[in-house]
């Protein structure tokens, strides 16, 4: 396997308030993939993301990007920022340009790019994430899912290799989320690492591949989402349940509706689980018989 | 917030702010140049159905947007026409021998130049205008300020919005003593928040590689050079309008 795109090693941070925010927290991400950070309130979550973005330095332990550590003099931080983009939580924290394409525009001008290349990356990022409609629009005007995207697009211009949302799902109601998901699929295909932090086990179990999960300030397991039914106490440790799917998935396995040697991996979703139960021959039985 | 609203949905929203900025500019000089109040009166009458007809503002929205400004005016030219007399025997308010005739002049000059920056800011959202002043080449500084002054105005209006809805459901303000309290316990929460959503944006700024000045992109205004002509030409008309009626 080649070297992780990112990497911690045994990170720690502490706020000048005393609390902690990583205690030898190790987590690496490999090029192209999506990934989930999952765990409580205050398990670090967003400590760790700022460390990513170099936001945070670590106190001890080492940030390596692409093989190499994280450089934290200016033109280091420079070089990092414009690979590793970064979605925060509350779109108000991070939207401060009154208009949608003067806030998108602000990263690229950053950057040092010339203004056609600024205007063409607006224009893109604007398009990949549905918003070219509002681009001259005021931030204060957009509801709250439309916030959300006008910040992705602020960081998609940058051209990110690593894109690193903090609860994107937070706040919006279902169409939203799924308008979003369509959204984060569209870029995992243009080629960008994608990690995410959720709450949310049925989300991360359903779109990830790689489930990292955080407790205390510590990543305490990393794995592959497909495994994740056999790693029920790495779940339970940080008080998470298993998926719903699963389940039902092995409920349906228990009552023999499903064959004990699935055909293929268990399934990640509802309509996969449903899929695979019509594929299935069984008698037929009244559901009260079966509940 | 109406100002605001106008601004998003009149017919000129896509107009050049550069012309409407130069049409507004060659108002305020016709306001000045009137020789009679009558003609001030007729520039701000020739302004006010420009914007309400031809921009498309509702009329109702204008007057409400123009009130505080008008009284604030009124109040203004009743203290040029009295004057206090302190001479015989105590102060008595009177009429001042040249008050109407001041009041006029000035009321009716005042009345364009409020016409004329209304046209301006009721047809052009504040961003078009920050953009403007951008390329008029204003200190960096003061344009950085008012993005930060306008975009914080609505998060802190909201943020109000919420806490004082939040006060009201827990009967904070139930009584006039508890209305003073929770009125500064709002004011401390502000304060607070003011500081926790600066830092936020400071952060946020570091994460898309901000090193100092707030740079942005500017709007393009593909018929702006013909804008401009039309706004020159129906400004100087002001303007000559201003200087032949007499």
């Amino acid at each position: 396997m080649s070297a992780p795109l990112l990497e911690l090693s045994q990170v720690s941070y502490r706020y000048p308030d005393g609390s902690v925010g990583l205690k030898d927290c190790s987590l690496a991400i490999q090029r192209g993939s999506r990934n989930v950070l999952i765990g409580a309130n205050g398990s670090g979550k967003t400590t760790l993301f700022q460390h990513c973005n170099a936001l945070l330095r670590p106190q001890s332990g080492a940030v390596r990007y692409a093989g190499s550590a994280v450089d934290y003099r200016r033109a280091g931080l420079h070089e990092l920022r414009s690979k590793v983009g970064m979605v925060f939580q509350n779109p108000d924290r991070q939207l401060f340009s009154a208009s949608v394409q003067e806030d998108v525009s602000f990263g690229p001008l950053n950057l040092g790019l010339d203004m056609a290349t600024v205007r063409q990356r607006v224009a893109g990022a604007l398009q990949a994430v549905g918003m070219q409609a509002q681009a001259d629009k005021a931030v204060h005007n957009l509801s709250f899912g439309q916030k959300k995207r006008v910040c992705i697009a602020g960081v998609l211009a940058m051209e990110p290799e690593l894109l690193i949302l903090d609860e994107p799902m937070a706040g919006l109601d279902y169409a939203m989320q799924t308008d979003l998901l369509t959204v984060l699929d569209g870029l995992h295909e243009r080629g960008i690492t994608l990690l995410v932090a959720t709450h949310d086990i049925d989300f991360a179990y359903r779109w990830a591949e790689r489930i990292h999960l955080m407790a205390d300030g510590r990543c305490t397991a990393s794995l592959n989402a497909q495994e994740l039914g056999d790693h029920s106490q790495a779940l339970a440790d940080i008080g998470l349940p298993q998926p719903e799917v699963i389940s039902l998935y092995r409920g349906l396995l228990a009552r023999g509706l499903l064959p004990a040697v699935p055909a293929g991996p268990a399934p990640r979703c509802a309509a996969s689980l449903l899929a695979m139960l019509a594929a299935t021959n069984h008698p037929k039985e009244s559901p009260c018989k079966i509940a | 917030m109406l100002i605001e609203q106008a601004a998003y949905a009149n017919r000129w929203r896509p107009v050049s702010p550069a012309a409407k900025g130069l049409f507004a500019a060659n108002a305020l000089i016709a306001a000045f140049a009137a020789s009679t109040p009558s003609t001030a009166a007729i520039i701000a009458a020739v302004l006010m159905t420009v914007t309400v007809l031809g921009a498309g503002i509702a009329l109702l929205s204008y007057l409400r947007v123009s009130a505080p400004a008008l009284l604030f005016l009124a109040l203004g030219c009743l203290s040029l026409a009295f004057s206090i007399d302190v001479g015989n025997g105590g102060p008595v308010l009177q009429l001042a021998p040249t008050g109407w005739h001041k009041l006029a002049e000035v009321g009716a000059r005042s009345l364009g130049a409020l016409a004329a920056l209304l046209f301006l800011i009721l047809t052009t959202p504040l961003i078009d205008l920050i953009a403007l002043l951008r390329r008029l080449k204003t200190p960096e500084l003061l344009l950085e300020i008012m993005v930060l002054c306008y975009r914080m105005l609505f998060v802190f209006s909201v943020a109000i919005d919420e806490t004082l809805t939040a006060q009201s459901a827990r009967l904070g303000y139930a009584s006039p003593r508890l209305a003073m309290r929770s009125l500064g316990e709002l004011a401390a929460n502000l304060t607070l928040q003011v500081w926790q959503r600066a830092h936020a944006l400071h952060v946020a700024a570091q994460a898309r590689n901000n090193d100092g000045p707030l740079r942005f992109i500017e709007p393009v205004f593909p018929h702006a050079r013909r804008d401009c002509c039309i706004a020159a030409l129906a400004g100087s008309s002001l303007i000559a309008l201003a200087l032949v009626l007499r």
